[in-house]
């Protein structure tokens, strides 16, 4: 074990500030080891000064943050398109993301505090690939994309095959999260973001759910629900889904429902949550997530307070 | 790795090579001298480090000094106009809102950006704006009430 | 006026980690992952190659160099079962605690030192650690000192009244049990200190951030082996304290370090360090039994009292002496004990050393004396108001001597409850209580009552009750003020400027607060003794320098000093308002102009030529009682309406209210600022705050990340009230308040949670009662 030193010190680095995505992509390529991404830095630079940024070998910081070309909001006709070195708080007050994907906006929203947010970028968010990244839940539930850029290549991803453990996603070395797709669902449906954390703000989640159900003529057609924190990955449930998909809508249904969600969950206990609680909290905020999605409002934010 | 970085602090300009692993709370401490910014948790949670990065509140904690070339940066001492206290601050001092200080110019930073941002707030908007400053000794009362009270000096014009 | 504040705005402060000296070198410490290790072999040499390593000082050093800690207070001369360790800052032939430093590493630069750290190569024989305290007090556990025969390093029993007779006239017995989780105070400033050795004069200067720059004066010179004239600590700003700037061991290693390499040597400790090696604190248990009648007459309590102290209570931090107002302070504000008795043992651990965190150690004591009354209530189906209000002391039976011999001064408990109540509308709040529960909701309305002793002055132990001020009037006029009431972000330094400028007739912008240091013999803030010891010190010096004044002025303007007065600085007759002369004329007439020669004849007889007073003040209450540790008893209640969410266990705060009784108010802002501060501290530790160890000794939150402190969004507003019930004991009636609040809100919010959760039947056993384990303790309930 290594000996306790309260903060560490940054590693010696290389710094390269690549201000266009091609740049960066050929800095990867020719630099090939030791290679860090750093956009917003909320969580890399508390990393390494936990000691967790391996000194063995050089280390070369790409900093992607000054890149124009991958920080916008878009929208098309069926799809909104954020550049991954976005800002949270510019996805959170985004009227296009609140219009159209407000349980995007929410959790971006609810993602660290002020001051974090205006650093955080919402491709860092889901490169860092945290169990309990916030913007991960909404966008499964919304069936996001990502658009992953190599030197020579490209390819567009679904997100839920881009997370692959904690802290692990598909990335090979060289590539680049340059943007996410985000397809715009029927306004009728009605969508929702929770978070339950131990405190009312500025906190990690012990379970984050996003809901987004369509109905017609009272039986469940597209049931999403997608939760953070419960699993090495944020995951869909889709047990959940298809249990509710064809179902007429009513209280038990969706309270047996939700109960589904405990069975594809796969919690840790850790010094946040149990996993017992977490695993009983999937079950309470899905419910609650399902019922509010026929509230009228199309999302509510909810950080424990009943 | 030394990285050259050009920056404006306080309307400053400053041409400066820093350290590629060096925060942009050690530069400011350490090189600009610039006192008020504070070593908190550097770990982005409780705020002492706050400054204005071209206009918005950060953590100077968690960007690197090399990632501010080309920015703009305010703390508390832009603020002043000479010796004279922005209205902000007197605010903070006539409703108590000064205890042991540590905090202080970081939640200051936070109260400025909200206050030129939001149109109009309740005592809730304010707790959700300062929710990334932690402070220890005061419950947040009067520094809730400080903010209140500089509201009203912005609104009458006294302000800048 | 309010200079300092207008420095800390405006980024003027002056913490330790603002300090830059010329040369100045940098420290660090390393310390052991394990929580219980045999050392080895401590190898430095790969370290010290490292460009700009200047020393690297390890525990071989300071048990050569150093005398091991001093111990701040020890009972075993009067036959008590107290145990002192010998131990050095840095470990010697083993580590006790997960982050116990083995090294301190000196160099030209933080990132220097720190990349040095991993350069250490130390080889370690791991030792079975013992965490827990239960397994701590079994035979064959672990021993943390091996030298003793077993973990219990204090052991005492506390037998007031008669006990039997307290239980043989009870309707009813009732078993209660509370356990209080390990928490501490994490003020946003952690500790740190600059030391600045001169090697021609022998003087150790330093800089700290420190609550009692005297007592750590007397603690590094000890350790240190100088005599304490070479070592002066001036206090800088200081970053919040909450008692975890009350410790000086690792100040030791860095002044030790400025020695070493001839240079000023600054260490500003990490936040995570700061949570890894302390100080701690709470971490009790309470079994006990009370003896209660069918009305709710409280006669007696008997209990046994552990406490985790971590690796030991008494050398780098003051854990054990806790122990003492913890029993001491249970009977609360309740009149009708005949007995108390409780078996109290302070049990040492593989964890990090415990101090003091506002509330010390009384906060234990009255806090288990609020769940009792909870539970009282409950189970005799009484309002807990009730309750309360047949057991208080009543107005006129003060002075009142307490079963544990603490001599309260005065107060109105029914007045400050029956406000508290008003203020927070309880009777509106049961209401919707009812309203609610028909609706599925859980809402609880909580009650708590404190009697804070305050001002401490106990035998054999560096908190023996040492206070000074001085007062003087420069020579051009001006006043400048110095006591040990260390400025600590309390708002001491307007509360001494407000003193002051009342007595003396000065202007207020004339008062010039000192720089805290050490040249002062008192010993600082804690207890909540500002308000007490040294303002009660600094009210006297300023009444006889406002004495000397009026005597120097009348001589001056040829007036008797009967008649003069002074105001805003300004000596005038009250019979002639001709005769008028300012501090300033005062001044240089004192000083120069005649000056001493030209003086009252009977001063110059009597030496007392200077405008410059000092003095001191020992309690009155504990000089007459000497069982009385304490000086000042405030009294407060809270009141806490939550509503509990039982699908998820959130508990939201919908109504808080306070009232207070400290007697004086010396300032109003101040006093409010402290209780505010403090009510949002207890609801931390009511709702979220734990520090959490593994078996193995390792902690697994040190950092704001996991440990959880309420943010603006968890802090509810706060409906204040006081009133006031003058101390007959102190200079102005006033008391001490400091660490009141965090002992009432934390007892509040978690008597709400059990009140919201009585249809489930639910005794809260611990705190903190987190969203996790509220929802547990429903489901279980549910289940059996």
């Amino acid at each position: 074990m290594r000996n306790f030193v309260g903060l560490r010190a940054i590693p010696e680095m290389e710094y390269h500030r690549p201000i266009a995505l091609e740049q960066a992509l050929k800095l990867l390529s020719e630099l090939k080891e030791g290679c860090k991404i750093i956009a917003g830095g909320t969580d890399l630079v508390p990393a390494a000064r936990r000691g967790r940024m391996s000194s063995s070998g050089h280390i070369h910081i790409i900093d992607i943050s000054s890149i124009k070309d991958l920080d916008y909001i878009i929208k098309e006709d069926d799809m909104i398109r954020i550049g991954a070195v976005t800002k949270l708080s510019e996805v959170g007050a985004s009227t296009v993301v609140k219009e159209h994907v407000p349980i995007l906006a929410e959790a971006a929203s609810q993602t660290g505090s002020l001051q974090v947010r205006n650093l955080g970028t919402i491709g860092g968010n889901l490169c860092n690939a945290s169990p309990a990244a916030d913007t991960a839940p909404p966008l499964l539930a919304l069936d996001a994309r990502v658009n992953i850029r190599g030197i020579d290549k490209q390819r567009l991803v679904p997100l839920k095959e881009f997370f692959t453990g904690p802290g692990e996603t598909i990335l090979a070395p060289g590539e680049i999260l340059a943007e996410v797709q985000i397809p715009i669902t029927e306004p009728t449906a009605g969508s929702c973001f929770i978070k339950l954390g131990r405190r009312n703000a500025f906190t990690l989640s012990i379970v984050s759910v996003a809901t987004l159900v369509k109905v017609k003529d009272g039986i469940f057609d597209d049931v999403r629900i997608a939760l953070g924190a419960v699993a090495p990955t944020p995951i869909r449930a889709s047990k959940a889904e298809k249990y509710l998909t064809g179902k007429k809508v009513s209280e038990q249904v969706i309270d047996d429902g939700a109960k589904v969600v405990t069975s594809e969950v796969k919690p840790i206990s850790d010094v946040r949550a149990s996993a017992r609680y977490r695993k009983d909290m999937s079950y309470i905020v899905t419910k609650r997530a399902l019922t509010m999605c026929f509230n009228g409002s199309q999302v509510t934010s909810f950080a424990g307070k009943g | 790795m030394k990285v050259p970085i050009k920056t404006k602090v306080n309307g400053k300009l400053y041409e400066q090579e820093v350290e590629a692993r060096s925060t942009l709370l050690d530069i400011l401490r350490d090189e600009l001298k610039i006192k008020s910014v504070h070593r908190g948790c550097e770990d982005g949670e409780c705020g002492a480090c706050t400054v204005l990065l071209n206009g918005k509140p950060v953590c100077s904690c968690l960007v690197l000094a090399a990632q501010v070339d080309g920015a703009e940066i305010t703390t508390v001492e832009g603020l002043l106009k000479g010796d004279e206290l922005h209205p902000l601050m007197l605010a903070f001092i006539e409703n108590h809102a000064v205890q042991c200080g540590y905090c202080t110019p970081g939640v200051i930073m936070t109260a400025y950006y909200l206050l030129n941002n939001l149109a109009d707030f309740t005592d809730e908007d304010l707790r959700r704006g300062i929710e990334g400053n932690l402070c220890r000794c005061t419950g947040y009362i009067h520094i809730i009430k400080a903010i209140k009270a500089a509201k009203k000096c912005k609104d009458s014009g006294n302000w800048w | 006026m309010e200079e300092r504040e207008r420095r800390l705005v405006s980024g003027k402060g002056f913490y330790v980690d603002d300090i830059e000296l010329p040369n100045m070198a940098h420290c660090i410490f390393v310390g052991s992952p394990y929580a219980h290790a045999r050392i080895k072999s401590v190898d430095v040499s790969r370290a010290l190659r490292l460009n700009g390593v200047l020393a690297i000082i390890t525990g071989k050093e300071v048990a050569k160099l150093m005398d091991p800690l001093p111990a701040t207070s020890n009972y075993e001369a009067i036959g008590w079962h107290w145990r002192t360790p010998k131990v050095y800052p840095l470990a010697v032939d083993k580590v006790r605690f997960q982050g116990e430093p083995v090294a301190a590493i000196i160099a030209e630069h933080p990132y220097i030192a720190l990349d040095a750290a991993d350069l250490i190569d130390i080889e370690y024989e791991l030792l079975p650690p013992v965490s827990d305290v239960n397994e701590a007090m079994q035979p064959g556990s672990p021993l943390v000192y091996e030298e003793w025969e077993d973990n219990m390093q204090v052991h005492l029993e506390f037998n007031f009244g008669d006990i039997d007779a307290a239980f043989k006239e009870a309707d009813r017995i009732l078993r209660v049990s509370w356990h209080e989780g390990r928490v501490s105070g994490f003020p946003i400033e952690a500790r740190g200190c600059v030391a600045s050795y001169d090697r021609i004069t022998g003087m150790l200067n330093m800089w700290s951030s420190t609550q009692a720059p005297f007592l750590g004066r007397q603690y590094i010179s000890s350790a240190l082996r100088l005599p304490t004239n070479k070592v002066r600590i001036v206090v800088a700003d200081v970053g919040g304290a909450f008692g975890n700037k009350l410790n000086w061991w690792k100040d030791t290693v860095v002044g030790l370090g400025s020695i070493v390499t001839g240079r000023p040597v600054k260490w500003v400790e990490s936040k995570r360090e700061l949570f890894l090696t302390g100080s701690h604190n709470r971490d009790v248990t309470w079994e006990g039994e009370v003896a209660v009648k069918n009305d709710g007459s409280i006669l007696g309590v008997k209990a046994k009292f552990v406490k985790d102290l971590g690796v030991e209570g008494t050398n780098r931090g003051s854990a054990a002496m806790g122990i003492i107002p913890a029993c001491c302070s249970v009977p609360n504000a309740y009149r009708l004990f005949k007995g108390l008795k409780i078996e109290a043992c302070g049990v040492v651990t593989n964890k990090s050393p415990y101090c003091a965190y506002r509330g010390y150690g009384k906060d234990k004591g009255i806090k288990f004396m609020e769940r009792i009354m909870q539970i009282v209530s409950r189970e005799l189906n009484i309002e807990p108001e009730q309750i309360r209000l047949g057991n208080f002391i009543q107005p006129h039976q003060f002075p009142y001597k307490q079963i544990s011999g603490y001599v309260y001064d005065s107060g109105d408990y029914p007045a400050v409850l029956k406000k508290a109540l008003k203020l927070g509308k309880v009777d509106l709040w049961r209401e919707k209580q009812r309203q609610a529960r028909k609706q599925g909701k859980y809402i609880g309305v909580g009650v708590a009552f404190m009697v804070e002793p305050a001002g401490v002055a106990a035998p054999h132990c560096i908190y023996g009750g040492l206070t000074q001020a001085r007062v003087r009037i420069t020579s051009d006029g001006l006043v400048e003020v110095e006591n040990d009431q260390t400025e600590i972000g309390q708002g001491s330094t307007i509360t001494r400027t407000k003193v002051v400028a009342n007595i003396l007739g000065a202007k207020i912008d004339d008062i010039e607060v000192k720089r805290d240091s050490s040249d002062m013999p008192g010993s600082g803030v804690y207890s909540s003794r500002g308000a007490v010891y040294p303002t009660g010190a600094l009210i006297r010096a300023a009444r006889e320098l406002r004495v000397r004044m009026i005597k120097f002025a009348g001589h001056f303007l040829n007036e008797e000093p009967a008649h003069i007065d002074i105001t805003d600085g300004v000596f005038h007759s009250t019979k002639d308002p001709t005769k008028r002369m300012s501090l300033k004329e005062l001044a240089d007439c004192a000083y120069f102009r005649p000056g001493p020669r030209g003086l009252p004849h009977d001063m110059q007889v009597k030496h007392e030529i200077l405008l410059d007073v000092s003095a001191s003040w020992f309690s009155p209450n504990t000089a007459q009682n000497p069982t009385s540790t304490y000086a000042t008893y405030c009294s407060g209640a809270d009141i806490a309406v939550v509503e509990v969410d039982v699908e998820t266990g959130a508990v939201s705060i919908l109504k808080y209210a306070h009232v207070h009784d400290a007697g004086t108010l010396l300032d109003k802002d101040v006093v409010e600022g402290q209780i505010f501060g403090g009510i949002v501290q207890g609801i931390g530790e009511a709702l979220s705050e734990e520090l959490v160890y593994t078996r193995s000794g390792e902690l697994l939150n040190n950092s704001y990340t996991d440990y959880v402190m309420p943010t603006a969004q968890d802090s509810p507003d706060i409906v204040m009230g006081h009133i006031e019930t003058p101390s007959p004991f102190t200079e102005l009636g006033q008391k001490g308040i400091g660490e009141a609040p965090v002992i009432t809100s934390k007892a509040a919010i978690i008597n709400a949670i059990e009140d919201a959760l009585s249809p489930f039947n639910i005794r809260v056993p611990e705190s903190p009662a987190t969203r996790e384990r509220i929802r547990r303790w429903i489901l279980e309930s549910q289940e059996g």
